[in-house]
This record gives C-alpha cells, structure tokens and sequence, in this order.
C-alpha cells in the first residue's frame, strides 16, 4: 500500500492523479483538521489513536498500513506546510512511546514491523539553496525518527513538475 | 525594550516551554517592559499581533514536534510574516528555545534553522536559539531552584541568550542535554509512561497496541 499526504486542492490533484490507484490511500486537506493538542492520549488513553475526533485520527494507522509515504507539500521556511505539518503531528501514534537508541541518539521506538520508503516533493517558486538545505535534514531527521528510509526529495517551482 | 515572550506550547503554562520561558522572564524583567503571550491555537489574535509587531525582541519557547514546529506555531509564523511585510519599519531580533523530549538538545537543531529561515522570510534578525534535550524533565523539576541540580545546564544557556536578548547580538546556537545520564533518563521517562497508562485504566501492554 501506497499512503499520499499533500497539501494541493481537488483541481491540482486531479491533474496530477487523474485516476486513484487502488493500492493508494489519500490524506488531503478537507479543512476539518485540528492541530496536535501534545496530550500524549495517542500514546496513554486510546494507544495508537489520537484522541481527536476528526477525521485525522487514524493518520498513525494509516501509516502502519503502507511501504511506501509519498508527501507533496508547499516548502515553508525549509520544511512542511502547515497542512501537511499537522498531519504528520497528528501521526505520532505511528511510533511506540518508549525510547531506543538509533544512530547514536534516544529515538522512539517501532510500534509497528512495516517498512517505509520516503519520497517528497517541495514545491514553491521561491524556495532558497538554504531551505533546501535543511529541508534535506528535515527529512533526514524524519527517516532517523520514522525508521524508515528516504527514497527521493525533491524541490520543483511547479506542481506540475512533480511526478509519483 | 519592548520583549515578546512567545510560549508555542500548546499546553499553555503546564508546558516545559512555559518553565524555559519563566527562566528567561527573571533574567530580563528588570527596566524592560515583558509581552508574554500564548500561542496555542492556529491564529494570533488581531490585537496580540499588533503587540508582538510592536516589540524590539521577540522570543519563541516551543516543543519539537516530528522534528520541526508544532503546526498551530507554523501557521502563526506564516501569519505574523504578511504582518511583518505589511509594516514597515524596523524589525526585531529574534530568538528561539526548543526542547525536545528526547536526550540529545541537537535534535532540535532544524527546528532551529527553520526559524532563522522564517527570520530571513519575514524580515526579523535571526539572534540566538537554544536546542534543549528532556524537556519533560524541566517541567517536572520546574520546582528547584533555577542555578541548581539538572536545572543549572539549562541556566548558564539560558543566562548566555539574556544577554544576547539584551544586546540585540546575533550568536551560534547553543544544545544542551539534560544534566544526567541518559539511561537513567530512558528509565525514568519509561517508567512514566507506565505510569500514565494505568492511570487512565489501561494495561501497560496496551502501551504496545496495534490498530
């Protein structure tokens, strides 16, 4: 399974993904989404689920269930946008809330055994050398905390330039 | 000097943030007027960005979260940015402190460099950040004096930006982890967790729940 979080309206989408493959799940900006409240309730009251009910809850699971993340996201200031930022808060569940040590530093633990390949898109008409620059970490970072590997990263001025 | 002291928390006062920012609020209280402001929803309010466009410092307290900025401060920062370039004048100077529940302050280093890029962005002077490690931690030993025990790592950084505030000089980050070992730190946060779980009716396997 394929997961997809980006930030591009119905219209931008459509032109990019015309037709949803089968094996894919979707996360889009439907304008309901709350932001991460940092209770740790996904991690000590309903484990594995965030507490909030929108229809972000289950980000966590959704990320359990797929071998491949791909993220399409606006650059801000080298990282996320905001949308897809609150996504990936709303996702801590993903991990397990105790600690391990991972590339010589406390990181959390696996919760779940799937492996993911990480591939994202930055787009912007203006996204600097040094917020490539760490945009390049952020994901770095991400992959170390995730477990997970970094496939691509890529930066294009169009959307239209973005392939998956 | 007009100092906006910004807590991204969340969580508001009950926040590691919250005790990061009361450290540096007793370093510069004295002849300086202090702005302290929550930022714990997804928007400022008109009235408060109209204040903090009125500072001469501004500085950030906030947890790290995936690696980066809470979202809710992200879209705050987008905010206060069209604020900034509709006004003109001079800019402040800005300065950040992260922490991060994990060991090692360096992991709060993007989050960092993401607030120097908003600083280049938005028009501000990018001052100082610290990058701190165990931040739940701080919030649980808020209650000892500010120069002693764990506590006094985090104070001589902390000591360092205030003046940094108070000059309005730019200078390199600073990281600092918590002021014991980190297996002892690893224990004791598993141990809490444990802890939290059964408090809400839970089993400490259900720690490990797959959906």
């Amino acid at each position: 399974m394929k997961l997809l979080i980006h930030d591009l309206n119905e219209e931008q989408l459509s032109k990019l993904i015309p037709v949803k493959p089968d094996d894919t799940t979707v996360i889009s900006d439907d304008g309901s989404i709350r932001h991460c409240l940092g209770c740790f309730g996904c991690w000590v009251k309903t484990p594995g689920t965030c507490v909030i009910h929108d229809n972000y809850a289950d980000t966590g699971e959704k990320i359990s269930k797929c071998e491949e993340v791909v993220i399409i996201s606006k650059c801000f200031y080298g990282g996320f946008s905001p949308f897809v930022k609150n996504v990936l808060d709303r996702g801590i569940s993903y991990m397990h809330p105790y600690f391990t040590i991972r590339n010589g530093e406390l990181h959390h633990r696996r919760r779940y055994g799937n492996h993911i390949d990480l591939s994202v898109w930055f787009y912007g008409d203006n996204i600097t050398e040094v917020e490539k620059e760490t945009a390049e970490r952020l994901i770095h970072a991400n992959a170390i905390n995730l477990d997970c590997s970094v496939k691509s990263v890529g930066f294009v001025r169009e959307i239209e330039q973005v392939t998956v | 000097m007009k100092i906006a002291l910004i807590n991204g928390s969340p969580r508001h006062k009950d926040s590691a943030s919250a005790v990061i920012l009361q450290m540096l609020k007793r370093m510069l209280a004295e002849e300086n007027e202090i702005l302290e402001l929550y930022c714990a929803t997804p928007a400022f309010a008109e009235h408060d960005l109209k204040q903090i466009t009125s500072c001469d410092r501004l500085v950030f307290s906030f947890p790290l979260y995936v690696d980066a900025i809470p979202s809710h401060l992200l879209r705050c920062l987008s905010q206060l940015e069209e604020a900034y370039s509709a006004k003109a004048g001079s800019k402040p100077a800005v300065y950040a402190l992260v922490n991060c529940g994990f060991y090692e302050g360096s992991q709060n280093s993007v989050a960092l460099d993401i607030i120097k890029n908003w600083c280049h962005k938005a028009g501000p002077t990018y001052g100082q950040g610290i990058g701190m490690g165990g931040g739940g931690m701080l919030l649980a030993i808020s209650g000892v004096p500010d120069d002693k025990g764990p506590k006094r790592i985090v104070y001589e950084a902390i000591k360092t930006m205030a003046n940094n505030i108070l000059a309005g000089a730019s200078a390199d980050n600073l990281f600092v982890s918590p002021g014991f070992p980190r297996f002892a730190y690893k224990l004791s946060a598993e141990f809490g967790w444990r802890k939290a779980i059964k408090e809400n009716g839970l089993k400490v396997k259900d720690l490990s729940r797959r959906m």
